[in-house]
């Protein structure tokens, strides 16, 4: 799927909260994406791009940015948030690039992809894990918030609920009793 | 419509009015039609087309903006309005919105409203059940409110006739206490809804578990078709609007069907100010109406007129409408109006697993919802130390479970492999609430709306009986869901406001002595006999069945009476 394409789909979908931007990777510190609370410069925003493309990176099916994930992203925070969500959210996320900093001694952004993976990786593991302390952080808390919102945003698309699962508009029918091993075999 | 010519009074006066075009005033403006009355329908808010004007109905999840969520700043304007149930992306524009249509909580209660053609009949649950009389005999078996001047047997054949027409589905399970009604094929119970059903059967006295009885097309006959109305596809995206016309709402039928007489006029943006009351004829003459755009006042003039405002609204007419005969609002010598409103009571929840009947699922999607519980407590006697009783929803499903564990391939992995999660079960509490003087509505003695109507003031709350049948409802249902073997069996109560069941009622309530109430047998005012009120304000108690039905039922038998009257 052409990624040009799609993210302009997304747009119109989006409507007018996201302005569309010449080239999504401008790394001059200037946001692309128009929001009306959240205020994010570039380098931030690259970083929930990145980190959703982490998430849901292009393999052999699209990836977050191919599906204009990111930008729902953004829209649903803004939109849907409120000002307490909102607040942890910037936090959150400014704990999650000084994490990485730490870590990395570089930022999210400069990671490789396989860096990257790695250490969503780890949030997801150190999450699982009861006695760790650190998954109450804020940083966590920013990681699972763009994922909730990934997840959501994908498994909603257009593209998933045609092309991954069937979603019906119109069932047509119900079957009180419909046998489990019919419904495998469909 | 555009062409309205007020100048003249000729051309502003009908034969009858009927003031609001949704569950009870399109029931009124369809039989006001067929028999051939010239007839003003009003109602206060835009005009809803079928299909036309259903914006949302054919959109994918993906479509909207927020995908279904509705967004913070419309949340925090919204408190009370976004707490109901189908209040989402896809359907807000059904719903007023709380700064739109202020009114004053003297108690906290949640008025959810539908202005538009078609009111809220666009956004119910659908789910239709007749009175008994186990219910008519309540408040004179139990000594509350006032004697019903009106049984079973009177309203029978008009629940047949509203049935008919819009399109009822359900079994005939010949229950004394829920009574059988002129119905298209239920939508079947699934596996575990039919073992509830057969083990509350088997254990328990007067207690079942149905096809819950729903105002959708299973089998569609040919009345349905005349109405452009074709058979329900079970997308259960009802509150956008059908396409299909596969559930019934005033939109895809009363109004077009009355209308397609060719004796209704349909006025919308008019919000009645007042019904206006002549002292030498002793009767109603006409309504006032402001044209909620242009805020011009217009007196429209008619030999009978229906009120079907919605409940609260339809209080808040008469009550406005005040006269040196009626000072206190129309026909209210009793000084009943705007007492004794009642509501349902929806505050509990139960939730439970069941461990069995794995081999089986369901496919595609009930319209019904699922199983339906009538009330079982004090129908015979009195056994409880409250008053009354409450009905159930009753259902089981299974769903589609995904893991969103890992990141990259490992992510798209978890959530198309899907499996499929065990029974769960669930039911919900409609208990009967008791009218009483202290709940009421008035109008704010120094508050206006923007066309200089008094806003209405509401104080209505929960009681003692209310409590104790809440726990009587969670402990009953614990015991019948234990003893079904449900597992993990989890009870909840919250504190909503009422209100948010949206089944207000009362008000203008029916009685034989015009001293105690304010309506005859008949839904006339006692001392306004020209004046018909047919929808929830009518009601003297609300037993605990969804009361659309029988504001449909009370509504076409009101007009067959005002017809017959007519002809005297």
């Amino acid at each position: 799927m052409n990624r040009r394409i799609a993210i302009r789909n997304m747009a119109l979908i989006l409507g007018s909260a996201a302005v569309l931007p010449s080239c999504l990777h401008d790394n001059k510190g200037k946001p692309v994406v128009e929001l009306k609370y959240l205020k994010l410069n570039g380098e931030q925003e690259n970083l929930v791009s990145n980190l959703a493309e982490t998430i849901l990176p292009k393999t052999n099916t699209p990836g977050a940015k191919d599906l204009g994930i990111n930008l729902f992203v953004f829209k649903m925070i803004d939109d849907c948030f409120d000002q307490k969500g909102q607040d942890e959210f910037m936090a959150g996320l400014k704990e999650f690039g000084d994490v990485v900093d730490k870590k990395y001694g570089k930022s999210f952004n400069e990671l490789t992809a396989a860096e990257r993976t790695a250490f969503a990786n780890d949030i997801e593991k150190q999450s699982k894990d009861p006695n760790n302390k650190d998954k109450d952080a804020k940083a966590t808390g920013f990681y699972w918030t763009v994922k909730g919102q990934t997840v959501f945003g994908y498994t909603t698309s257009k593209y998933f609920m045609t092309e991954q699962i069937i979603y019906e508009l119109v069932p047509g029918r119900y079957n009180a009793m419909f046998p489990v091993k019919k419904k495998a075999a469909v | 419509m555009a062409n309205f010519n007020i100048d003249s009074k000729s051309e502003r006066t009908f034969d009858a009015i009927v003031i609001g075009s949704g569950m009870s005033g399109g029931w009124a403006a369809k039989e006001l039609g067929d028999k051939g009355l010239k007839t003003l329908v009003l109602e206060r808010g835009r005009d809803v087309k079928h299909n036309k004007d259903y914006p949302t109905t054919n959109m994918y999840p993906w479509e909207f903006a927020h995908h279904g969520q509705v967004t913070a700043e419309i949340r925090e304007a919204n408190p009370i309005v976004n707490r109901c149930y189908a209040f989402g992306e896809d359907a807000m524009h059904f719903f007023v919105k709380d700064k739109e249509h202020p009114y004053v909580q003297e108690k906290p209660f949640d008025w959810i409203r539908g202005y538009q053609v078609g009111g809220k009949s666009l956004l119910w649950a659908r789910q239709t059940q007749r009175w008994s009389d186990f219910d008519f005999d309540g408040p004179a078996r139990d000594g509350f409110a006032v004697d019903w001047p009106i049984r079973y047997k009177d309203i029978a054949p008009w629940y047949s006739h509203i049935e008919k027409f819009a399109g009822i589905s359900g079994n005939l399970d010949g229950i004394a206490e829920l009574p059988d009604g002129e119905f298209l094929p239920a939508f079947p119970l699934n596996a575990v809804e039919q073992r509830f059903s057969k083990h509350v059967k088997q254990h328990y006295q007067n207690r079942h578990v149905i096809s819950a009885r729903c105002a959708h097309l299973s089998k569609p006959n040919q009345i349905h078709f005349d109405q452009g109305r074709a058979q329900c596809q079970k997308r259960t995206l009802c509150q956008r609007g059908c396409p299909f016309g596969g559930y019934f709402s005033a939109n895809s039928s009363t109004i077009p069907w009355a209308l397609k007489s060719g004796h209704v006029t349909l006025r919308p943006f008019s919000v009645v100010e007042s019904i206006m009351y002549d002292e030498k004829l002793g009767k109603a003459t006409g309504v006032r109406v402001i044209d909620t755009n242009t805020k011009e006042a217009i007196e429209y003039y008619a030999d009978v007129i229906f009120l079907n405002a919605a409940a609260l609204n339809s209080n808040l007419v008469l009550l406005n409408s005040t006269s040196s005969r009626f000072p206190n609002g129309l026909g209210n010598d009793s000084g009943t109006l705007g007492k004794y409103v009642a509501f349902h009571n929806y505050s509990a929840h139960i939730n439970a697993e069941w461990d069995g009947d794995k081999e089986w699922t369901t496919d595609g999607r009930n319209p019904a919802g699922g199983g339906y519980i009538p009330r079982f407590r004090n129908v015979y006697k009195q056994e409880t130390d409250f008053l009354r009783g409450y009905a159930a929803g009753f259902s089981a499903y299974r769903y589609r479970e995904t893991s969103s564990d890992g990141v990259g391939e490992d992510l798209k992995k978890n959530l198309v492999n899907d499996s499929l999660s065990g029974w769960k079960v669930g039911s919900h509490m409609m208990g009967e609430t008791i009218p009483k003087k202290s709940n009421y509505v008035a109008l704010d003695k120094s508050q206006k709306d923007q066309w200089g109507i008094p806003l209405l003031k509401i104080a209505v709350e929960y009681d003692d009986n209310d409590a104790k049948m809440k726990k009587d409802y969670v402990e009953q249902m614990t015991e019948m869901f234990t003893s079904a073997g449900f597992t993990n069996i989890k009870a909840s109560t919250d504190n909503r406001a009422p209100g948010l069941d949206i089944h207000e009622m009362g008000g203008v309530r029916m009685g034989n002595d015009p001293k105690t109430s304010m309506l005859d047998k008949w839904h006339r005012l006692h001392a306004c006999q020209n004046v018909y009120v047919t929808d929830g304000a009518s009601m003297t108690s609300t037993s605990c069945q969804n009361p659309s039905l029988t504001y449909m039922a009370f509504a076409a038998r009101a007009v067959d009476h005002a017809v017959s009257e007519s002809k005297k």
